[in-house]
């Protein structure tokens, strides 16, 4: 008996051991293929290569957004540049990413696209902030018979019968997801009185049907005590916040991005208002910096991926990204929006590698061959599985809920993740297009 | 102050910051035009460029005090070479020219400030000393709002000053009138155009700061704030400053309460009103040019 005891914790120790040496090797590893990765001088590979257009506006007032996904796919080449390449048509090629300046307007979009297509012959474009834009990508690329990786628009429409194509694979979350994500949350909070101020746009509006919609569901006692929706890149959110005081509403509701969703929750603080927002997108170092530990502290933020050290890849993640930012990177990404490998980052990352496990995977390029492996896929990724639904090309997966509290790991000048919320894939998964035949089989 | 009056003080109060911040930005478009007869289309920017300016001014250790005593001076010196090295080159060509002229510097100052300040959004916080809520017959108004209202209340003053008792003032208000005319009187109408420039940059570049604490500073927003000036200056009246300040008020007052009343049209009520005008008194409500 004594013996089996000492056998026992043998294995044990050496099971122990074992999963700490591959931990810190794997580290070790990610850290020496990632070293010299400079995402403000990346190395861009020659000769026959995976050519991957990214769209999106690297010029104009929305260029932030360029910056911010291109890190994102060169952390993706590089890491896999740096293991050989990507296996496809029996040799091992690199991955080249060719940027596409949308410049946010959609006849820009279709410019580059095609520039992209024709001139540059992509194996693979990928891309782009606003729905509009996205879907003048997507129009393009099936005009072609391209793969477009619709990686970050999330308008639910974008796949919907009307909009469906087979060459469009959509890997973020979704509208119904994200307004679905904070209904379930708000399921067992003692919160019921809501204000739904969000921008007035089609995103806006369908966010807060759909929020409407999920909170009948879910909370059926809750009440919508004000509703307003305001411009894009509005100057002064004062007179909506007095709307907002007087409503008596415990927590304000919107899907508010950069640069309102940054105004409006400073405002909000300057102005005296601290209530919670349930919100997708207040949670950037620059919008939570702002308003500090207090400002911050409450938010309830929904999203595709938050950053957490639950297993051994997120860790390795973390920590390589986090030493290079510190160390070695330059402007502009040596600032505090790149500290951690965060958010819509952090998924943009995640659905890369899945994107090119697809194309290793088909062993080529052919858009027919991707279609085939890509359509029911499932991919065990660092943020939970991802299964690609074969019959609209939509991921169904995990969400994340949070609410906002100090001290955390990740920060120490505002509030931020703390314990998450897991959002089931069954309970969020996107509802099915209605009207879109393939989906009736 | 019961719920609901407090409500209504409020919006009251900030249509007024509101309307003091637009005015601040009219009030240099519309002295340029007045003087000059130049539409400087990149009059925004340069509002856009001082509130980069403050965003470095307190990175680099400054305070927002001294952001907004350098952040103006920095804006009107750039103001003043593009007068002196550009605008006056072309000058003869006509207006349609320096249309032109100021639309090029519009988008030179946009990729600038990309260049420059990166595409990232930039916050800066209200400055402590006033920071925090102020009583004011009860209601809990934001002092830095306060703030704003007193400044521009205060540069109006100083240019009421200077326009209508200093010699200065009345060698401007008499180049508005007819600038030949000055001119042939021995005035040195060059340098007045480009003192009258700089003190438009200036004023651009006072509302740049001043909006900093509130407004995150990115690349839009010369275009966020551009439009409204424009309407405040053609329905207040082409060179009119209290064309300017009676119009910025009022649209400042119409943008509160119109998102309180009527908020699904709210943005579009100052187009609406500016249309109004124009049908009625196309030079504007306090204006002499068309």
């Amino acid at each position: 008996m004594k013996r089996c005891f000492f056998l026992l914790r043998g294995v044990l120790t050496l099971l122990v051991l074992g999963m700490l040496v591959s931990g810190a090797w794997a580290s070790d590893a990610l850290m020496d293929r990632m070293a010299d990765f400079d995402p403000s001088n990346p190395v861009i590979p020659e000769g026959d290569t995976i050519k991957i257009g990214h769209l999106n506006p690297f010029s104009g007032p929305a260029a932030m957004n360029g910056e911010l996904y291109h890190i994102a796919l060169h952390w993706v080449a590089h890491d896999l540049n740096k293991q050989g390449g990507v296996m496809v048509d029996g040799k091992l090629k690199k991955i080249e990413i060719i940027k596409g300046d949308t410049m946010s307007k959609p006849i820009n979009a279709k410019k580059a696209a095609e520039r992209l297509i024709l001139g540059d012959k992509v194996d693979l474009l990928w891309g782009s902030t606003g729905s509009h834009i996205s879907l003048v990508c997507q129009q393009t690329a099936a005009k072609y018979k391209k793969i477009y990786v619709s990686a970050l628009s999330i308008s639910d429409s974008l796949m919907d019968a009307e909009n469906f194509n087979r060459y469009t694979f959509h890997t973020p979350w979704t509208t119904s997801q994200a307004a679905k994500s904070l209904a379930y949350f708000y399921a067992k909070r003692p919160e019921k009185k809501f204000y739904i101020l969000c921008q007035d746009y089609s995103f806006g509006h369908d966010l807060a049907e759909k929020f409407k919609g999920y909170l009948k569901e879910f909370r059926p006692d809750a009440e919508i005590v004000g509703e307003d929706y305001h411009p894009l890149f509005t100057k002064d959110f004062a007179p909506y916040l007095e709307k907002v005081k007087a409503s008596g509403a415990e927590v304000i509701f919107s899907g508010d991005w950069m640069p309102d969703s940054v105004n409006l929750l400073k405002q909000s603080r300057d102005s005296g208002l601290n209530l919670p927002f349930a919100n997708m997108y207040m949670d950037d170092p620059i919008t939570l910096g702002v308003v500090g530990v207090e400002g911050s502290a409450g938010l309830v933020n929904a999203n595709q991926y938050m950053i957490n050290d639950m297993d051994s890849r997120t860790r390795e993640l973390n920590k390589v990204w986090h030493e290079l930012h510190e160390t070695k990177w330059e402007e502009p990404y040596n600032s505090s929006l790149y500290v951690w490998p965060l958010g819509v980052v952090a998924s943009a990352i995640n659905t890369t590698y899945w994107m090119m496990d697809v194309v290793e995977r088909a062993g080529t390029t052919d858009p027919e061959k991707i279609i085939e492996t890509w359509e029911g896929d499932k991919y065990d990724s660092f943020a939970g599985v991802l299964e690609m639904r074969a019959c609209d090309h939509v991921t169904v997966r995990d969400t994340y809920v949070s609410e906002f509290s100090s001290p955390t790991k990740w920060f120490d000048n505002f509030s931020y993740i703390d314990k998450i919320v897991i959002v089931p894939s069954y309970v969020v998964e996107p509802p099915v297009p209605e009207g879109l035949d393939r989906c009736k089989k | 102050m019961d719920a609901t009056t407090a409500m209504y003080v409020g919006q009251i109060m900030h249509g007024l910051a509101y309307g003091m911040l637009l005015f601040l930005v009219a009030s240099g478009l519309t002295l340029i035009f007045g003087m000059m007869g130049i539409l400087n289309l990149a009059h925004a920017s340069f509002f856009m460029l001082s509130a980069y300016f403050c965003v470095s001014v307190i990175h680099m250790g400054g305070n927002f005090w001294l952001a907004l005593l350098a952040a103006p001076i920095i804006t009107a010196a750039i103001g003043v070479m593009v007068e002196r090295f550009l605008l006056r080159g072309i000058h003869a060509s006509g207006h349609i020219g320096e249309l032109i002229l100021t639309v090029g510097v519009m988008m030179v100052i946009m990729e600038a400030v990309q260049v420059f300040w990166g595409t990232d959004s930039h916050m800066i916080s209200v400055p402590p000393a006033l920071a925090g809520m102020v009583n004011i017959f009860g209601l809990q108004y934001p002092l830095y709002r306060l703030f704003v209202i007193f400044l521009a209340l205060a540069i109006l003053g100083l240019l009421v000053l200077f326009l209508f008792k200093t010699k200065m003032g009345m060698i401007i208000r008499a180049g508005v009138s007819d600038a030949e005319m000055v001119e042939a009187l021995g005035i040195n109408m060059p340098l007045v155009f480009m003192m009258v420039f700089a003190a438009g940059t200036w004023l651009a570049g006072v509302a740049g700061v001043a909006i900093s604490p509130l407004l995150s500073v990115f690349p839009g927003m010369a275009d966020q704030m551009g439009m409204d000036a424009f309407v405040v200056v053609v329905v207040g009246g082409f060179g009119s400053l209290l064309g300017a300040f009676v119009s910025a008020l009022f649209f400042g007052l119409l943008n509160s309460f119109g998102i309180q009343f009527l908020p699904r049209i709210a943005p579009v009520l100052m187009f609406v009103f500016m249309v109004l005008v124009l049908s009625f008194k196309p030079k504007g409500l306090f204006g002499e040019r068309e």
